[in-house]
């Protein structure tokens, strides 16, 4: 019989809700978990989701949720706390991958051009620097450096290795820079900022990508992956070669003619990148990285910039990277997530060449004769000379625990802590004469409260213990973020940092062993080691053996970011006030013979940076700008010449550009062509001007099955002048490079 | 041995004894007479009404239908079995599931279809014209295109992803989309193990990937995996419905049951006074769901589900409606 509705039926009584079909994993971050429940529940309910306006006493109690882990692109470096920028405690400039790809960059460490305050240039035998607000020039002493949260960077010689940070190009999916010190989050070396490159979720390249670019200069650059994704594996295996002949030439002078000459210049690099990424995704609330890696290949050094002890050879290096980092993340519940991370690296430097000495150096070493006090006595050009083999080789490695935990009591109230473990292990017969060990302990955590929606307060800080200073120190950073309208926010931070000196800094025992000596008739010195200490120039002023004590900063930051929506566009700005006092900072020099590196500098730096982007149907403008006004001086021992005090205080203005910026523009074009252009300049680096501009028009093909894509860029050089050091020319103002890629 | 008789109900053949059997003739006896008779009283109209299957949605439209078509009309719930005995007067089937039932059991019937795709009904709709009509209730595309151009000023290009069978479909709004400057392309996928290449391949086309009711690419247990991956490479997610919104989407628009059952009753309105069903239509109004916590996580300034509205509105004013609508 047909049954007349009951009207007045009450939803309370009703039972006949069809059972869930399968969990659904929604992902919406940080959703009240009723709603989300209600979300799963609403895909379970019906196959066509009528979701509206249903009573939720309809819906199953034991709908499945779990929720967002790590995955929504909100900014996560500065705090480990993935935050959107109005809540985020200071200026933090992100990078999309398909910004560096459509502008055209052609190495990483180019990408830091894009970044306010950033110097990007090359020392040595073209090894790339980057420097926030300088204060380094060969080694990189200050920043860390991050790959999906695992430091690359070389602690036990406070250094980044950049021509074999194993990130390739395309698989960057954004690169996020805290600028200023984040200590607070990430420890001593965050000093004045950190990087964190994000690779792309193996989840996101199933399928194979092809591509390969050849320019000037011999540059070349390889790329491959292969991966697959499923529900409950996704994994990712990725080739590159990298290879540069680097620099042009070199400049030399003639001592005969009296002239400066184009000398050739051995500066290139060849490396071979395999990378292995992974995810098991063992249950809802449980999943497992596993990324692997090896690095191996040729950093070629110039016998004239790079050898030591007069070198009858290019001293190359060997390189040879291995890591591995295992990641387990564990969901338990939408607002409560942790994760333990242990990493493995090892870093190996092969770096051998033949010298060639007078035999009188072998007489003095023999007999403990200082040989710079004894020119005359030890480098005796009449005695019979000697061949021999020396070594720069290095193995360090690096094995990190980490334990980090995020509970999100309420969306106004979140909290990540977290406790670290790092051994550092090192291995050189020249710079340490033997292996050592450097261990540290940390504590850290970040409070993120909203008490009113206008305001985000953030408190966070880092302790931690090292035994390259048997100290212990503490990191804290306070801000205060005024939010207007969710657009719009108004920063105060106050934040302290350290860095601790490297195991090389403090604990250094340098020398060259001399082996496979030649002729044989010196064969019985084989083996004998000349120490920096035979061969300092001024043994008086040198410090070593002298402990170094920790580098400090305290800084100030005042900061706005706000996006405004326009009616056909989208326009973001972000504006950084600093002021900041370095205070301890090491300086000198730190070679075989000078050695005079100490606490001996402060400096007070103040300025502003600006990034803004504006974006169009099809066109996308963005331009930054750095000024830094830099002060400093010497705070050592008066006992040194002026000189060197200016010298100390000098080394560490080299890379500190007073003005630096960048402007860039993509443009999308008819028939799938995009055309895009960037300019880049920073001036006052070491007295040098930096300009140029690049300029790239890529055609892409929709094909079915197939993406392809054609390149084409070119590096406009404004100015002849090279960039730092004499030594960095390029013949032609105009470099091209061409490219083809594929994806399927 | 016992015999017993049986019918085929929801797709299960009930075993029913003698006794039963009885009564069964009996009450279908009543049951014929039933709307001749109810037709003499207030009110003075009959609606049948072939349920979903899920009580509560079923209630909820029920108290909705009772709302738009007033007192004079009465509803009344009927079975797979029971459909068999209607001749002329209408049923509204909700959801496909009913709809397929209700074809199945009597194809002579008129019948509403409601909560259904265009996708899903336009053949039926195409072949027999004024017996069988719908209110759609997938959001027309372009509605769904436009509300990610209120949210993304700049968007130019939309990603669209299509099954080899789904692929057609798109094709208006392709041809309509220039008209708004937009473009889209459609990206097909073969099959399942190729979804997340093929999505790869359009997010780096898209300014957003517009997701449609293709339920062999945007399904419960792909859902996770698309809109994470978009949201890693900052594109958003627009559509298909207020669900997929609550489980990660960025937007959708959709109509309100209230409006859908409201152009039910005038379709059905329409019936009674030329026996004839009106062509399906899509609601007039509809609204907008946001995920705000996506957005904010997105860094997106997201404008007022109103002010989206408006948007689209506006521009369907200005440039044409969705030929669909």
């Amino acid at each position: 019989m047909f049954s007349k509705i009951n009207y007045k039926k009450t939803f309370t009584t009703v039972t006949n809700v069809r059972p869930a079909r399968s969990h659904l994993n929604a992902v919406t971050p940080f959703l009240p978990r009723s709603v989300c429940v209600l979300a799963a529940t609403l895909f379970t309910l019906a196959p066509n989701a009528w979701s509206q306006e249903l009573p939720s006493t309809a819906l199953s109690p034991d709908a499945g949720f779990y929720g967002f882990d790590d995955n929504v692109p909100e900014v996560l470096t500065t705090t480990r706390l993935r935050q959107p920028k109005v809540r985020v405690p200071g200026s933090t400039t992100v990078i999309d991958g398909d910004m560096i790809r459509d502008l055209g960059v052609m190495s990483l460490a180019e990408i830091f051009r894009l970044v306010p305050g950033m110097v990007v240039t090359a020392v040595g035998s073209d090894q790339p620097v980057v420097t926030y607000h300088g204060t380094v020039h060969y080694e990189q002493r200050r920043m860390q450096v991050l790959v999906d949260g695992r430091t690359a960077y070389r602690t036990t010689l406070a250094d980044m290795d950049w021509q074999s940070l194993p990130v390739a190009l395309e698989m960057i999916e954004r690169v996020e820079v805290a600028r200023g010190p984040n200590s607070a989050a990430y420890g001593i070396n965050a000093f004045l900022g950190t990087i964190n490159f994000i690779t792309r979720d193996p989840a996101d390249t199933a399928g194979v990508e092809l591509r390969t670019v050849r320019g000037s200069r011999q540059y070349m650059r390889t790329f491959a992956s292969v991966g697959d994704a499923s529900s409950d594996y996704d994994w990712r295996v990725a080739y590159e070669k990298r290879q540069s002949d680097g620099f042009d030439y070199a400049v030399k002078y003639n001592n005969e003619t009296g002239q400066v000459e184009q000398n050739s210049y051995h500066n290139g690099h060849d490396m071979n990148l395999v990378n292995y990424d992974s995810r098991l995704n063992l249950n809802s609330g449980f999943n497992a990285e596993f990324r692997a890696g090896v690095v191996d290949g040729i950093n070629e050094e110039d016998q004239l910039e790079d050898g030591e002890l007069n070198a009858q050879e290019n001293p190359d290096i060997d390189v040879r990277d291995l890591r591995f980092q295992t990641k387990l993340n564990f969901t338990p519940s939408s607002d409560h997530f942790y994760h333990l991370q242990v990493s493995y690296e090892s870093f190996k430097r092969h770096q051998r060449w033949r010298i060639l000495q007078p035999s009188s150096v072998l007489t003095c070493l023999d007999n403990g004769t200082p040989l710079v006090a004894n020119p005359g006595t030890c480098f005796d050009p009449s005695t019979a000379p000697f061949t021999a083999l020396v070594n720069a080789d290095i193995e360090d490695s690096r094995l990190e625990f980490e334990l980090q935990d995020t509970r999100i009591f309420n969306p106004d109230l979140k909290l990540v802590s977290g406790i670290g473990y790092r051994e550092d292990t090192y291995t050189s017969e020249t710079y340490f004469s033997g292996t050592g060990h450097d261990y540290q302990s940390r504590v850290f955590a970040n409070l993120e409260y909203t008490p009113i929606h206008w305001l985000t307060l953030n408190a966070g800080g880092n302790w931690e213990r090292t035994t390259t200073t048997h100290d212990d120190y503490f990191s804290p950073r306070l801000a205060a973020n005024f939010v207007l309208n969710s657009h719009h926010a108004l920063r105060f931070v106050y934040s302290e940092a350290v860095r601790t000196p490297d195991s090389y800094e403090q604990s250094p025992d340098y020398g060259y062993t001399l082996r496979d000596i030649a002729p044989s008739q010196f064969s019985v010195y084989d083996g004998i080691r000349a120490d920096t200490t035979d061969l300092l120039e001024d043994p008086a002023t040198s410090t070593l053996g002298q402990k170094l004590d920790a580098e400090r900063i305290v800084s100030r930051e005042i900061s706005y970011f706000g996006q405004f929506p326009l009616d056909d566009g989208m326009f973001q700005l972000e504006v950084r006030a600093f002021d900041d006092n370095m205070r301890d900072m090491i300086s000198g020099f730190i070679s075989f013979d000078t050695w005079n590196i100490d606490n001996n500098v402060a400096i007070d730096q103040q300025g502003f940076e600006v990034e803004a982007q504006l974006q169009f149907p099809g066109t996308t403008l963005r331009t930054t700008y750095g000024y830094l006004d830099q002060d400093g001086w010497y705070t050592g021992p008066s006992d040194v010449s002026q000189k060197v005090q200016d010298k100390a205080v000098s080394l560490m203005r080299r890379l500190s550009a007073r003005h630096s910026g960048s402007v860039a523009a993509i443009q999308e074009l008819p028939y799938n062509l995009k055309f895009s252009s960037a300019m880049y300049w920073a001036n006052n680096i070491n007295d040098t001007l930096s300009q140029r501009i690049d300029f790239r028009l890529a055609k892409t093909f929709y094909m079915p099955r197939v993406t392809g894509q054609l390149a084409m860029t070119v590096q406009h050089y404004v100015n002849d002048e090279p960039v730092l050091r004499t030594d960095n020319n390029i013949k032609d103002p105009n470099q091209f490079y061409v490219e083809a890629g594929l994806r399927f | 041995m016992r015999r017993t008789f049986g019918i085929l109900c929801n797709n299960r053949y009930l075993r029913i004894g003698a006794p039963a059997w009885l009564a069964l003739i009996l009450g279908l006896v009543m049951m014929t007479q039933g709307p001749t008779a109810a037709a003499q009283e207030t009110p003075s109209r009959t609606v049948y009404i072939a349920g979903s299957g899920n009580a509560a949605l079923d209630q909820h439209v029920l108290d909705l239908f009772q709302t738009a078509f007033g007192p004079d009309t009465e509803l009344q719930t009927i079975s797979d079995e029971q459909a068999t005995l209607i001749d002329r007067a209408p049923i509204i089937t909700i959801g496909p599931k009913a709809f397929s039932h209700i074809r199945q059991t009597n194809r002579d019937a008129s019948v509403l279809a409601f909560l259904v795709q265009k996708s899903f009904i336009q053949k039926y709709t195409e072949e027999y014209p004024g017996q069988i009509s719908a209110v759609f209730y997938d959001v027309p595309l372009l509605r769904q295109a436009l509300a990610g151009k209120a949210i993304l000023p700049h968007a130019s290009r939309i990603a669209i992803l299509a099954s080899p069978e789904s692929v057609g479909v798109y094709e208006p709004l392709l041809d309509q989309l220039p008209a708004f400057d937009l473009q889209a392309r459609v990206f097909v996928v073969d099959s399942m193990d190729r979804l997340i290449p093929t999505l790869v391949r359009a997010l780096s086309y898209g300014d957003f990937l517009l997701a449609s009711h293709d339920e062999s690419i945007y399904n419960p247990r792909t859902i996770k995996h698309i809109l994470l991956t978009a949201y890693r490479r900052n594109r958003i997610v627009i559509g298909p419905s207020q669900a997929y919104v609550k489980a990660g989407s960025l937007a959708s628009g959709y109509a309100p049951f209230q409006e859908m059952a409201d152009v039910a009753a005038q379709l059905i309105g329409q019936f009674f006074e030329t026996g004839r069903l009106p062509p399906p239509t899509y609601p007039q109004d509809y609204r907008i769901s946001l995920n705000r916590q996506v957005a904010r996580s997105l860094n997106i300034p997201l404008p007022d589900a109103n002010e989206i509205t408006r948007f689209i509105n506006d521009a369907l004013a200005q440039h044409g409606r969705d030929e669909d609508e």
